[in-house]
C-alpha cells in the first residue's frame, strides 16, 4: 500500500470524524456511535500483547493471537446490549471516562473512498473513591466515505501493556 | 498472628474478613499453602521442542518452565544465583541459554552455569561453577498434560494430592484420544483482589451468576441453560451438582451435557461437534461423564489456585502479588482433535466472555475488589463473612467421588475450600494435612 498523504480537506474531516467518535465514546453514548460512525461491515480488533525476545522469531501454535476485541457489528451491538440493560452494576454510578485522541495521520489507500488513518488514544477512567486507571493504545484504521459520511470500516488497536490493569475493559476505544 | 481456629468454621460456613486483607495471614499463606502445594505450571501442548520455556509464578516466585533435550520439563527459579537478577524476561520463547543481563553469567537451559565472563582473569578458574546452577523446585509431575511443581519434597505425590479430582479432569482431559490442549497466549489482568475471594467464586458460587451477570446473561444466547435465570428469579437445583471433599478440590457441574456453551453466540457449530463425537466420550468416560458432564458447564478448582471449566473452556491460573493483589492468567482451553475453525469460535468466545473486556469477567473484578477493601477498615476487618448455603445437604451419591451437594446454587464447595485452606495453615508438616476424597473420609478427617 503507497502512504500517500490525503488532501488537507480530508485530513481535516477525518479529524473531526476522530474527534466526534472520542467524544461519543466518553459520554457511552454507543448506540449513536455504532449509527453514526460505525460501519455495518466493521472489523474491530485488540490482540493480548506478549514480551517476546526481539531476536525471537519462532512460529507460535495456531490460533498465535489472543483477542480482547475480535468483533464486527453483531457481536458490537451485543456488548451495547449489555450496557442497554442497565444491569452492568460496575457501571453505576457512571465512571467518568476521557478519550484523547492524537498523533493522528491519513492516508491515501489503493481503494477509491477509503482512508488509513493512524491515531494514537489515551484513557483516563477515573472510578470510584481515588481509582485512576489509564490506557494506551495505538490504533490503525480504516475509513470510508460513504453517503453517510466518513465511517469506521477496520480498527486494529495495540494495547501496551502485557498485563491489563484494570478491573474491568468496560469501554471502547 | 490471630488464633487460626478463629478464623473459620467449616461446620457454620464462617470466615473472618481479616483472611483478605492481613499482612501476616498472607506471609502464612505463601509458607504454608504456596511453598508446599502443588502448582500449576504449563501445558503440555506449550513447549513443544527442546529449549521451549515459559516464564510463570509459584506463589510470588518466578519460574521458568524449560523443555529438555530428553523430552522432560524442568522449572528453575528465575533468578541469577550471582547477584539475583531475573535471567529471563520473555513471557515465552525459545532458548538454549539464559544469559543474565547484569554481569553476563549464562545458564544452558538445563539449569548449568556454563559461562562466566573473566572466569580466569577475575576469579581466578577458582569458581565451582556446578554450586551455582540455576535453582530447580523440588517436585516436577505431570497429570494428563497438565504441569504441576511443588518446592516441598516432603510433599506427597501429584496423584494423591489431586485425588478423586481426577475422575473429574478427565471429563476434558480425557474425553477424546488426542487429548486436550490450551489454544492462543495468556490473557493477563491485575486484580486489586485477595486470591482466595477469586477462587471461591469460581469454585462454588452459583448464586452470583444470575443476579452479577445479569446484564450478560440478558444479551447472550441460550441463558435459560444450566437451570440459571437473569434475576435469580429462580433456580432448577435438580439439574446441578456440587461436589468437593476431595483434598480442597472441586467440581460444580451441570448436569444436561451441553451447557457449557450456553453463552457462546456460536454454539451451534460446538453442539454438532458435541453430537458427533459423543459416542467417543462416551466408550472412553462411561454412561454418566459421557452423557451428563461432557459439554455441561463445569467449573473445576485444584486447590489451590487452577481453575478450569470445559464447556465456557477458559483455563484460569491466579498469582498473587500480596494480600490485595494478583494476576490471573487465562487461556482458550479445547479438544485436540476440534477443527482449527472450532479451535477459533472457542478462542474468540473465551475472549468475549472471560476475557480482559469479556462481558461475563468484567462484572466480577468490582465486586471481588470491593469485598477485598471492605475486610480491610479496622472495625470492618473484626465481621465474619458466610458461606452458610444449603449446610447439612452434604451426601454421597452412588457413581459420583466426593462430597455432593445438589444444585449450582449452594455454598458446599466454598466451605470445602477453606476447610482445605485451615488445615494447610494450621499444619507443621505434612503428616498433620488430613487426605480425603469421600464423606465417609471427609467427615472422618473433620476437625482432625
Amino acid at each position: 500500500m503507497n502512504l500517500i498523504p490525503a488532501k488537507n480537506d480530508i485530513y481535516l474531516d477525518l479529524q473531526r470524524g476522530l474527534f466526534k467518535e472520542a467524544r461519543l465514546l466518553s459520554a457511552e453514548l454507543y448506540n449513536e456511535w455504532l449509527s453514526e460512525i460505525v460501519s455495518e461491515d466493521i472489523y474491530y480488533r485488540m490482540d493480548m500483547p506478549q514480551r517476546r525476545f526481539r531476536e525471537d522469531k519462532s512460529g507460535q501454535r495456531a490460533p498465535a493471537k489472543t483477542p480482547i476485541f475480535n468483533d464486527d457489528l453483531a457481536s458490537l451491538k451485543v456488548k451495547v446490549g449489555r450496557y442497554d440493560t442497565g444491569f452492568v452494576w460496575a457501571e453505576n454510578p457512571m465512571n467518568a471516562s476521557r478519550h484523547m485522541v492524537s498523533n493522528v495521520e491519513v492516508f491515501e489507500t489503493d481503494t477509491k473512498d477509503q482512508f488509513k488513518v493512524y491515531s494514537v488514544v489515551e484513557l483516563h477512567r477515573s472510578r470510584l473513591n481515588a481509582d485512576r486507571k489509564r490506557f494506551t493504545v495505538g490504533r490503525e484504521d480504516i475509513w470510508v466515505k460513504s453517503e453517510k459520511g466518513y465511517q469506521l470500516l477496520e480498527r486494529l488497536m495495540t494495547l501496551d501493556d502485557s498485563v491489563v490493569l484494570d478491573s474491568n475493559m468496560n469501554f471502547f476505544l | 498472628m490471630e488464633n487460626l481456629d478463629d478464623l473459620i468454621d467449616f461446620k457454620t460456613g464462617r470466615q473472618k474478613r481479616l483472611i483478605y486483607s492481613d499482612a501476616d495471614i498472607y506471609e502464612q499463606e505463601m509458607e504454608k499453602i504456596f511453598g508446599r502445594s502443588w502448582l500449576y505450571l504449563a501445558h503440555d501442548c506449550q513447549l513443544e521442542k527442546p529449549g521451549d520455556f515459559i516464564r510463570t509464578f509459584m506463589g510470588e516466585d518466578e519460574v521458568l518452565v524449560v523443555r529438555q533435550k530428553d523430552n522432560s520439563v524442568k522449572a528453575f527459579l528465575n533468578t541469577c544465583t550471582h547477584r539475583g537478577n531475573r535471567l529471563c524476561k520473555a513471557d515465552h520463547g525459545n532458548s538454549k541459554t539464559f544469559v543474565c543481563n547484569y554481569h553476563g553469567w549464562s545458564f544452558s537451559f538445563n539449569g548449568e552455569l556454563t559461562g562466566v565472563p573473566l572466569e580466569e582473569a577475575a576469579y581466578q578458574n577458582k569458581l565451582e561453577k556446578s554450586k551455582y546452577g540455576m535453582v530447580e523446585v523440588a517436585q516436577i509431575d505431570s497429570y494428563k498434560g497438565l504441569i504441576f511443581a511443588t518446592f516441598d519434597e516432603q510433599a506427597p505425590s501429584l496423584e494423591k494430592s489431586l485425588g478423586e479430582m481426577k475422575w473429574y479432569m478427565d471429563v476434558w482431559l480425557d474425553a477424546m484420544p488426542e487429548g486436550s490442549e490450551l489454544v492462543g497466549t495468556a490473557m493477563k489482568v491485575e486484580l486489586p483482589v485477595n486470591w482466595k475471594l477469586a477462587v471461591e467464586n469460581v469454585s462454588g458460587d452459583g448464586y452470583h451468576l444470575g443476579w452479577a451477570h445479569a446484564g450478560a446473561m440478558t444479551v447472550t444466547a441460550e441463558s435459560g441453560l444450566a437451570g440459571l435465570s437473569v434475576g435469580n428469579s429462580e433456580v432448577d437445583n435438580e439439574s446441578a451438582v456440587s461436589v468437593a471433599g476431595m483434598n480442597g478440590n472441586s467440581v460444580l457441574a451441570a448436569l444436561d451435557g451441553k451447557s457449557g456453551y450456553a453463552f457462546y453466540n456460536e454454539y451451534q457449530k460446538v453442539w454438532d461437534y458435541l453430537d458427533e463425537n459423543r459416542a467417543t466420550a462416551v466408550e472412553r468416560l462411561g454412561k454418566f461423564r459421557g452423557e451428563k458432564l461432557w459439554g455441561s458447564q463445569i467449573n473445576m478448582t485444584v486447590f489451590p489456585n487452577l481453575q478450569f471449566l470445559p464447556g465456557l473452556n477458559w483455563f484460569r491460573v491466579y498469582h498473587p502479588k500480596g494480600p490485595g493483589k494478583f494476576e490471573m492468567w487465562t487461556w482458550a482451553m479445547v479438544d485436540k482433535r476440534m477443527s482449527d475453525e472450532l479451535k477459533q469460535i472457542i478462542l474468540d468466545n473465551v475472549s468475549r466472555t472471560f476475557g480482559p473486556a469479556g462481558m461475563f469477567d468484567n462484572d466480577d473484578g468490582d465486586n471481588l475488589q470491593a469485598a477485598t477493601e471492605q475486610s480491610r477498615g479496622w472495625r470492618s476487618r473484626q465481621m465474619d463473612l458466610y458461606t452458610n448455603m444449603a449446610i447439612g445437604n452434604e451426601h454421597s451419591r452412588e457413581g459420583m467421588p466426593g462430597v455432593v451437594s445438589d444444585g449450582l446454587v449452594c455454598e458446599q464447595n466454598q466451605r470445602y475450600l477453606y476447610r482445605r485452606w485451615l488445615e494447610m495453615m494450621k499444619a507443621d508438616s505434612w503428616a498433620d494435612i488430613p487426605f480425603y476424597n469421600s464423606l465417609e473420609e471427609a467427615q472422618a478427617t473433620e476437625g482432625k
